[in-house]
């Protein structure tokens, strides 16, 4: 299990951040949502799926039953991003901890609904923030760029 | 000695280790949920004293069979947000299997195979229902009135089976009503307190805000009117007709499993209720062992004419909107069932595969032997039937593009194959 820092978690609960999750069906086939409640609890991440029929909950029932793990991005307002793998560890469907988020969801759009609580358990954590990326690759890598990037100016 | 320990069962067929080994396409915590309700939980004391009361359900009595018994859970929940659908088996010595055990490990609730030694999955209980502690103005306790899972309200309007009036023609398999099956016991009193009674809990348990999903009826048969279950469509319209003021909707969501009502009997439910799906459960699906199984059904009405009356109800509810219940497994009840479970299970899913096409869809419930039921001491089918089965009939309705909301995961949780349409 990875474990989310502080500064991680706060890039994940503000509300500016944007929140992908990208599953996979048991056909492989794959299938990528925006998830504006993914927020964290703890070490979970967790997110309040709304639609019984969604694909992305389809999937993430697939992948509780079959061990497959799932991707999350998360680009904050500052544009740095982090890829999170995570497995899905629970969901809940009935209950109070159910009712109390039905309830809060409810007070924002009364004709709401709330299919399932899933909590996700991180497994990986890696930035992925173009310039950490592109400074990680230089380094690694000095051979992996375009040869008219080192073109020596002439003389005019 | 008791009789799961004398007969040896462990080693005349897999384990749940193997099974899923043997069957990748089965989801593990389905497969396990099939063992434990083919085999039952017993809890240890650690895990009865997790259980309290005041947050957790339980059931003073068991609705849906009217016996009396200490209050206790009669369900648990999974880490995947399905349900099972079983309380603690206290005494299982006259069992065919032991039982799986509910205990307490490392400050966890657990499932646990006490023989091997293994821990299988974490589980919670349900929570209480809201109106449990609530009294009618006519001072009925509202729990004694209707009983509820995760996600669904249940009222039972009759509690008497009326194929037991008639000596041996009761369904074998069955202890539902058990407590109801002299000749003289009409069962509970339906006065118009009562439906009153159904008002004001249904208004109640509505209060309880993102609970339930499905308001489930289920009843016995009522077999008297001028056509036979006229008396029984009349009591479901009444109940429905309760419970519909606590609705802004003439339609919302209702699980009615009932008899196997005539076309005419469907169009009313249809046009004067709020129902938008149907149940009728042809039990077992063969016409020989419906006889020897259920024969009050086969006298009265008969294999052919039940399933006929399953494909007129897609006629007015639509196919995927029907549903027929089966106890699956109990095709190998003994003398005259199927002694091949391969035998066995290609009878079934082809006369499965025959209503599919109809537009009928399957809730398959494990058949165990219940305390209670005349098969009390059968054998029931290995752990790798019921996976088959259940792979099977979830064949069966994607090949026929069928949906199964109404009796899903969800809306009632007893039924392994339609936990399976989770992924569909």
């Amino acid at each position: 299990m990875a474990e989310i820092s502080r500064e991680l978690a706060d890039i994940i609960n503000d509300k500016e951040s944007l929140k992908v999750i990208a599953t996979t069906d048991a056909q492989g086939n794959p299938h990528v949502v925006f998830k504006g409640t993914l927020h964290t609890e703890g070490q979970d991440l967790v997110f309040y799926d709304l639609l019984q029929s969604s694909q992305v909950n389809k999937n993430l029932v697939s992948s509780i039953w079959f061990g497959r793990k799932v991707a999350i991005n998360i680009l904050a307002k500052d544009k740095r991003s982090f890829l999170i793998t995570a497995k899905p560890r629970r969901s809940v469907t009935a209950g109070r901890v159910f009712e109390e988020v039905y309830a809060s969801l409810k007070d924002r759009n009364p004709d709401g609904d709330l299919n399932a609580i899933w909590y996700l358990e991180p497994e990986h954590i890696e930035e992925k923030t173009f310039a950490v990326r592109r400074a990680e690759e230089e380094a690694a890598f000095p051979i992996l760029k375009h040869l008219d990037r080192l073109v020596k100016e002439e003389r005019s | 000695m008791s009789r799961n320990s004398e007969n040896g069962w462990r080693s005349k067929e897999l384990p749940y280790d193997q099974v899923i080994e043997k069957y990748p396409e089965i989801p593990p915590i389905v497969a396990l949920k099939i063992d434990v309700s083919r085999r039952g939980i017993h809890y240890t004391q650690a895990a009865l004293d997790r259980v309290d009361p005041d947050k957790h359900h339980v059931e003073p009595y068991n609705y849906m069979i009217g016996h009396g018994k200490n209050a206790a859970p009669i369900g648990l929940f999974l880490r995947d947000g399905s349900v099972i659908c079983q309380g603690d088996t206290p005494d299982y010595s006259k069992a065919y299997r032991d039982p799986y055990t509910l205990d307490v490990v490392d400050g966890r609730l657990v499932l646990t195979d006490e023989e091997i030694g293994k821990v299988y999955e974490e589980v919670t209980f349900w929570d209480r229902p809201d109106f449990y502690d609530k009294k009618t103005s006519n001072g009925t306790p509202m729990c004694l009135v209707a009983s509820a899972r995760p996600q669904r309200i249940t009222i039972a309007p009759q509690t008497k089976c009326h194929f037991w009036d008639t000596p041996g023609e009761g369904c074998k398999y069955c202890a539902l009503f058990s407590a109801h099956r002299s000749k003289d016991d009409e069962g509970e009193i339906r006065d118009e307190k009562w439906f009153q009674d159904v008002e004001e809990t249904t208004r109640e348990a509505l209060k309880e805000k993102g609970r339930y999903c499905s308001f489930h009826m289920t009843a016995g048969s009522t077999l008297s009117g001028a056509e036979i279950f006229d008396d029984e469509v009349d009591l479901y319209i009444k109940t429905l007709h309760a419970a519909e003021k606590a609705f802004k909707t003439e339609k919302f969501p209702v699980k009615l499993v009932a008899s196997a009502f005539s076309k005419k009997q469907l169009q009313r439910m249809y046009d004067e209720t709020a129902i938008t799906t149907y149940t009728t459960d042809l039990e077992v699906l063969n016409p020989e062992l419906f006889k020897w199984i259920c024969p009050g059904k086969s006298r009265l009405v008969g294999y052919e004419e039940w399933k006929h009356r399953l494909y007129d109800a897609v006629e007015i509810f639509g196919r995927g909107n029907v549903d027929c219940g089966i106890v699956g497994g109990v095709e190998t009840a003994q003398p005259n069932g199927f002694a091949d479970e391969d035998e066995a299970l290609a009878a079934v899913l082809a006369e499965a595969e025959e209503m599919g096409r109809h537009g009928v869809s399957f809730a398959d419930c494990v058949w165990n032997a219940l305390p209670g039921s005349m098969f009390v001491n059968q054998k029931t089918p290995s752990l790798e039937y019921y996976v088959k089965l259940a792979l099977g009939l979830a064949e069966v309705r994607r090949k026929n593009g069928l949906k199964i909301y109404t009796d899903d995961y969800r809306r009632c949780g007893n039924h392994p194959n339609t936990d399976l349409a989770r992924i569909d």
